[in-house]
Parts: structure tokens; sequence; C-alpha cells
């Protein structure tokens, strides 16, 4: 059975289970007797499981055990157990593949002490190459033509079945990223030439050899496939597509004493070749370190720096898709960054032109009102002119009887105080009356504060009260205890109420209907504070009453009809509500309400 | 009586000011202080009432009234005194330029108006033409009093002689006409005249007209 090279990488055996079979494998090869002895060990790579590892260097064993009459156990490992029982000295020596070999070799100090030679057919070899084969006919001849096509193999991670051609195919400047994909078939290697076979490659690696081990066992038509790459190899008997590489090395440790080594390769070297294996003289592996350090693998993966040229030659397929992938991010940032900005402008505009809207709301709504505060001041004017005539005609009185006093000759110096002093009220007065106009007519903006909802009221009656007396119509206010605070502009809610009660008295002097008064009277309102404003005149009719908060509409000769639209507004963006009700026993009741300025706790209370 | 009359005619003018407004009560009350009038102010109709229950103050003077006033407006207070023969003269004070007010005032028997702010003046000069009114009317009151008392205190007979005389009947037909003699209806002319304090037959015709025309008053 010839032997196959492939990379333990793809060996999956734990060193534990390995330990345990190896040991049990020696317990029952050397007999209990020899057991105990100090027993050679020997480390061996399982390329293709444990059992056979063991199988295939069982004469091997036999041999060293019987030429250095002492036990000699062999233990299976996969790479990775291999490399750690070799770094704590858990073994002897190690047989590996040449690969392995080298690695080892850089790594702990391993040096060669024979080559396995293998009879391969009629013909004894101590040298492994490849072979890339195509189906006869396919258009591949070259190993330059394999860019662009799928290659076969057992593993990326085997040496004869991969690393070697890659090797080959480096010198033509043709790095694997440039196949169209590598198809791993995995052990036995006869799937590599079964995938070709089946089109689901377009060529395939083969250790040297096989193929015509293949046609001698009848597995393969002698002219099925083409050979690709196909290169002399003078003295060796099989086609190879690849350089040659020594076989597989017999190693020892670094600290192997040295006489056990010289027995070791003498016992080796005289061993006849058994079941297709022997051993020869180590042959030079620096063709191996050759092919590790241009492909930048194995032991040599880490350790040149590689110039930016090869960087960049070796990465040329990395390079560019980084590349494309950053031009992508940048033109996609860019992009991004291009759509925010747009979208914030947009946003920016439609924020100016939203802020714009709500001021030119804003400013109409100011104008609206002030506008029904000129038409209640307008439709209180006879009520004012008469308001300021009060004073003024005091201080006319007060200034006449002084000069009269001053001309008698014998003015009483107490009654000129008084009089001058009294002069200096009623000018008080008078600009009082006037500033109080101006504030309730001034363009001004809404403000909201806590306020008393009664506060309110006792100062627009108090403002009201003379105008309405003169009309002849009585105020009575009916105020509640412990209403809560309410958020509120004092002016818009004063404005509401003047209107209530301007309406209110017109109604009732218009009817001659003045005994009864108005009345005005504020009381809970749930969590809030209603406000009634109630007169004794004719009421609503049907229409009215319908139309009552319509722009423009009015029953008043000299009326706007804007005052209640107006105030029911006002009273609405205050979040309350403003209605009318005839009464019972006649007239009609205007209530507005104004929620609290705290929200409710809860529903208690 | 006639005596006291003609006292209370001379008495010290008083001016009653009726206004709401408690500044232009002082301030007017201020002002005629300074000429040397006596005023004294009410707030509202209501306390004007209270005062006077029977509308008279007895001395010379005028109302000032404002028209405009809660309560009781100045005008129905005015048609209340007028009804009760309330004496002073009313002068009403209305709001600038309020001529209907003025006219319904002074149709309802108010004596003037003045307007608010007043020229002081003018409201001095009505003022004291309405004294000089009051004062008049109170002799003229007292004098009718006086009329009316001896006309009281003539014999049935005597009465029946004085409408004769006033109707410019002779003594003779006079006796003709109550079957007397005319010697008796000198004697009761003699008596009523002497009772009537009227020098000739024209003083007492004067005396009796001005009873008339008190009649003839509403």
């Amino acid at each position: 059975m010839p032997f196959q090279m492939l990379s333990p990488r793809r060996s999956r055996i734990f060193p534990a289970q390995a330990a345990r079979i190896a040991a049990l494998a020696a317990f029952a090869l050397a007999g209990p007797a020899r057991a105990q002895e100090t027993a050679l060990r020997v480390g061996v790579l399982a390329y293709g499981g444990i059992e056979r590892a063991l199988r295939d260097f069982e004469p091997t064993r036999r041999h060293l055990e019987a030429a250095l009459a002492r036990p000699v156990r062999l233990a299976a490992y996969d790479l990775d157990g291999l490399r750690r029982a070799v770094a704590a000295r858990e073994t002897d020596f190690a047989v590996t593949n040449p690969g392995d070999y080298v690695g080892l070799e850089a790594r702990y100090g391993l040096t060669r002490v024979a080559t396995l030679e293998s009879r391969i057919g009629a013909t004894t070899t101590d040298a492994i190459g490849s072979l890339v084969i195509a189906r006869k006919g396919a258009a591949a001849r070259r190993l330059a033509d394999l860019a662009g096509l799928r290659l076969a193999a057992v593993s990326r991670g085997a040496f004869g079945g991969f690393e070697v051609i890659w090797r080959e195919m480096d010198d033509l400047g043709l790095s694997p990223e440039r196949l169209a994909g590598v198809v791993e078939t995995g052990f036995p290697m006869q799937r590599v030439a079964a995938a070709v076979r089946e089109g689901r490659a377009d060529a395939g690696v083969l250790r040297a050899c096989l193929l015509e081990e293949m046609i001698a066992a009848g597995e393969a038509a002698a002219d099925e496939f083409a050979i690709v790459g196909e290169r002399p190899t003078p003295g060796f008997p099989c086609k190879t597509s690849s350089r040659l590489y020594p076989d597989w090395p017999f190693a020892r440790l670094a600290d192997t004493p040295r006489d056990l080594a010289k027995a070791v390769a003498a016992a080796l070297l005289a061993m006849p070749q058994t079941e297709g294996r022997s051993w020869t003289a180590p042959l030079d592996y620096s063709s191996v370190h050759a092919l590790y350090r241009q492909l930048r693998i194995g032991p040599y993966e880490d350790r040149a720096a590689p110039g930016l040229a090869q960087l960049a030659r070796r990465h040329r397929g990395w390079l560019i898709a980084a590349a494309l992938a950053a031009l992508w991010w940048i033109v996609h940032v860019a992009r991004v960054e291009m759509l925010v900005r747009r979208r914030t402008a947009e946003l920016t505009r439609e924020i100016a032109e939203r802020e714009k809207a709500e001021h030119d709301a804003r400013l109409h709504r100011e104008q609206r009102d002030q506008f029904s505060r000129l038409g209640i001041l307008g439709e209180m004017a006879s009520n004012i002119a008469h308001e300021l005539n009060q004073p003024l005609a005091a201080i006319g009185n007060y200034a006449a009887g002084l000069s009269r006093m001053l001309a008698s000759g014998h003015a009483d110096p107490a009654l000129l105080a008084e009089g001058t002093r009294a002069i200096a009220e009623q000018a008080q007065r008078a600009g009082g009356i006037i500033q109080r106009i101006r504030a309730f007519v001034r363009r001004r903006e809404a403000r909201r504060e806590r306020l008393d909802a009664n506060e309110i009221v006792r100062e627009t009656v108090g403002l009201f009260e003379g105008l309405a007396g003169r009309r002849g119509v009585r105020l009575h206010v009916h105020l509640a205890d412990g209403l809560p605070a309410v958020l509120a502009d004092r002016v818009e809610i004063e404005q509401v109420l003047l209107n209530l009660l301007q309406n209110a008295v017109d109604a009732m002097v218009e009817a001659g209907e003045t005994d009864s008064g108005v009345t005005l009277r504020s009381s809970r309102d749930g969590a809030g504070v209603r406000i009634a404003v109630r007169d004794h005149g004719p009421g609503l009719t049907g229409e009215a009453q319908a139309r009552l908060f319509e722009t423009f509409f009015t029953t008043k000769p000299q009326g706007l009809g804007l005052g209640l639209p107006i105030c029911r507004s006002i009273v609405e963006s205050h979040g309350g509500r403003l209605w009318a009700a005839n009464n019972e026993d006649g007239g009609l009741t205007m209530r507005f309400t104004l929620p609290p300025a705290d929200a409710p706790k809860g529903d208690a209370a | 009586m006639s005596a006291d009359a003609g006292r209370e005619s001379l008495m010290e003018p008083l001016i009653l000011i009726v206004d709401d407004d408690e500044a232009l009560r002082r301030s007017t009350q201020f002002l005629l202080a300074s000429v040397g009038l006596e005023a004294r102010s009410f707030a509202s109709a209501a306390a004007f009432l209270d005062a006077f229950p029977d509308g008279d103050p007895g001395r010379p003077g005028c109302l000032l009234l404002d028209v405009r006033m809660p309560g009781m407006s100045g005008l129905e207070l005015q048609r209340v005194l007028v009804e009760r023969g309330f004496a002073p003269p009313i002068i009403v004070v209305t709001g600038h330029g309020d001529v209907p007010m003025a006219v319904a005032a002074l149709k309802a028997g108010a004596h003037d108006f003045v307007e608010k702010p007043f020229k002081e003046q003018h409201l001095l000069d009505t003022i004291e033409a309405a004294i000089r009114l009051s004062r008049e009317r109170m002799t003229q009151g007292a004098a009718r009093r006086g009329v009316r008392e001896r006309l009281d205190r003539l014999a049935k007979r005597e009465r029946e002689v004085l409408d004769r005389v006033l109707a410019g009947k002779a003594n003779k037909v006079i006796a003709y006409e109550l079957d007397l003699s005319i010697k008796t209806i000198e004697v009761y002319r003699a008596s009523l005249m002497a009772k009537m304090a009227a020098g000739s037959v024209a003083e007492l015709a004067q005396m009796v007209a001005l009873l008339g025309r008190d009649k003839g008053k509403p």
C-alpha cells in the first residue's frame, strides 16, 4: 500500500484518544513482559486514521524492536498532537510528512535519520510529486491554463495533494485566488479523479504515480485523462506536473541520545522492504523549505517580511476587493452625506415655513383680537367718555374753586391744600383709566400665568361696574371659595368677560328690564373653574342661538359680530368651553370653563 | 306765619348735590365753597329721599342732579320730587353733548341743565339764577299763604261781598243782589278790606289773582 501524503490539519483526532489507542496498541503488540522496560517511543502522523497509521508502520516497529532488543511503541497523532508530543518530549522519534517535518525541524530542532522509500508498482522511489489531470480533450494544457477553472484536490492543506502544485502555479504567477475555485474532495484521492470525471471540477491534483496505479487497478482508462503541465523527470517512474520532493523522514528529537539515534538509523537502513516500505539514507529537505518559503506558509508563514510589492502581488485579489469596498464605502458615505445635507436643508426650509405660518397665524390672531378689543371699546365708548369725564370734571371744579379762593384774597391755606391734593388725585385717576384702556387695546402676545379666576372676575367687574350702573344695571357677583388656580391670559379672559357683560347689559337695556341686574357666578367645574354671566333680557331665539358663535352674525345695530366668535376661540385656546343657554325664568346665561393650572392628581375630591 | 315765610326766603341758600361720583360731589362742594355757597351732597337718589322725605329743605337753594346714576336715575328722582311738590329748582347735570337727556329733563320740569365737565362760571350763574328763583318762589309762597289765611278768616257775607267787589260791581248793585241795605254793604266792605289788609280794590284784586295763579298751576 503506497504511502499517502496529506496534511494532518485535516485529521481530527483528539490527543487523549490517540494516546489511549496508542497505549492499547503498544500493550497488545509489545506484550506484557516487555511493557515494563524502557520503551522506545515513536510518534507517527496519522494521515488516514490511527489504525491505518499504526498498520502502515507496524513492520518498521517490529523490525526496530527486534534490531534494538528493546520495546518500541508506536503512537499515532494528528498534526497538533504530534507537535505537542514533540514539544513535551513524549516521544523519542517522529515520523511525519515532509511539510510537517520542516516545520518541526525549524521549531523544535528535529533531525531526520532516514527517509522513507516506497515501492510503487515495480519501481522503488524516495520522492513525491504531483500530477494535474483534466478530462481528455479539455482546453487546459499547461498549468497557466488553470486560471479561471475549478481545480479538485483532496484538501487545500495537503502537501502532495495541493501545496506542491501551488508552488508550480506560483512560479507561473498564478495564485489560487485566480482559480474559479478549489473543489475539496477529501480522501481517498480517487475522489479527485471522480470529480474531474463527473465534471464537478475542470482539473484535479493527484499525487504522482496514483494515476498509474489506478490504470493498473482498472480504476481508470489509460486514455481517460489528459495531463496538465507535464514535466519530464528523469529517473522518476511516473508522470508528474511538478518537481520532486523527498519522501517522509524518520526524525529524532533534539535531545534523543545520539547513540540511540545512530542505532535506530542503522536499524532502519538495514530493514528490508516490507509491505512496500523501506528506509534509505536521509535526503535533503531544503526543497521543501524552499516551497514553504516561496508560498510563505508553514514555518515561513510569519518569518520573511515580504516587500510591499510582493504583498500587493500576493494579495492582489484582496487588495482589489478592499479597494472596491473602500471605493464603494466612500461613494456610499458621500451619497449618504449628500442625502443628509439635502434632507436637512429640506427640513430647515419646512421648519422655517411652518414657523412663518405659525407666526403669521399668531399675528393674525393678535390683530383679530385687537380688532375685537377695539370693537368692544367702540361699543363702550360713551361709557368710557363718561368714566374719563368724572375726574376731568372734578379737576375742573377744584381748579376753578382754587382760583376763586385766591382771587378773593382771603384763601384758607387748609382749603388750598385740599384742593391741590384732590387735583393730583383726580389726574392720577384719569391716567389710570387711560392706561387700563391702552393695556386692553394694545396688541400683545398671549401670556399664560397661574391666576385666581375670582380675581379676574373682580377686576373685570371693577372695570365694568360703573359703566353698567350708569345704564341702570346692577352687577351681582357670587364667587365660590377654594377654586383651583387656572392657567390663563389675564387680559384675554377679561376681554371675554367684558364681552359677555356688555352683551348682558345691552340685552337688558334693550328689553327695558334693568331691575334684576346681571349675575356673575364662579364655581367649580370638575377639576377646573366655571364662570357664568346671567342676564334677565329677552334670551335668544332659536336662530340666534344656533348662529351665536358665527363670525359677523349680530343682532345689534352697531355690532360687529366678532365678539362671541373671538370669545369662544379665546376660551378654547385656554382648553375650556363657552356655551349659551336660555334660562327657564327668562334671560340668557353664558358660561365658560377654564381648566386647572395643575393637572388633577386623581379623580378623588 | 307770613313773617316766618319772609324770613325763610332771606336765609342763606343751601345747594343740594346728588351724584354717584364722590370726587365730583366733593369737588363741586369745594367750588361752591370758594364762592361762599353752602352745599350738601348725596351719593344716590335713595340717600337724598331719606334725608328729605317731604322733599322740602326749608331753605332757598337748588338741586344739582346727575342724570346718569346707578339705581334710581336722576330723571326718576326728579319725577318723584316734582310729584311731591319739591320747591327748589332742579338743575340736571348731563354728560357733554347729551342733548336728548337734557331735553327730557326740561320737559319733566327741570329748571335748567349744565354739561359736565362744567364751565364753572356757567354753573355758578345757573345756580345763582336758581337761588333767586327759589327765593321768589318762597316769597310768593309766603304771600299766597297769607292771602289764603286772610281769606279763610272772612265771614260768609264778607266773602260774598268780596267776590262781587272783585267782579267790579257797585255797592248799590251788591246791596240789591244780596237784599241788604247799601249801608250794610259798606260796613262789610270796610271790614273785609281791613281783614285782607288791602288798601284798595286794585290791591285786593292782586292778592286774589296770586291765589288764582297758584291754583292755575299744577
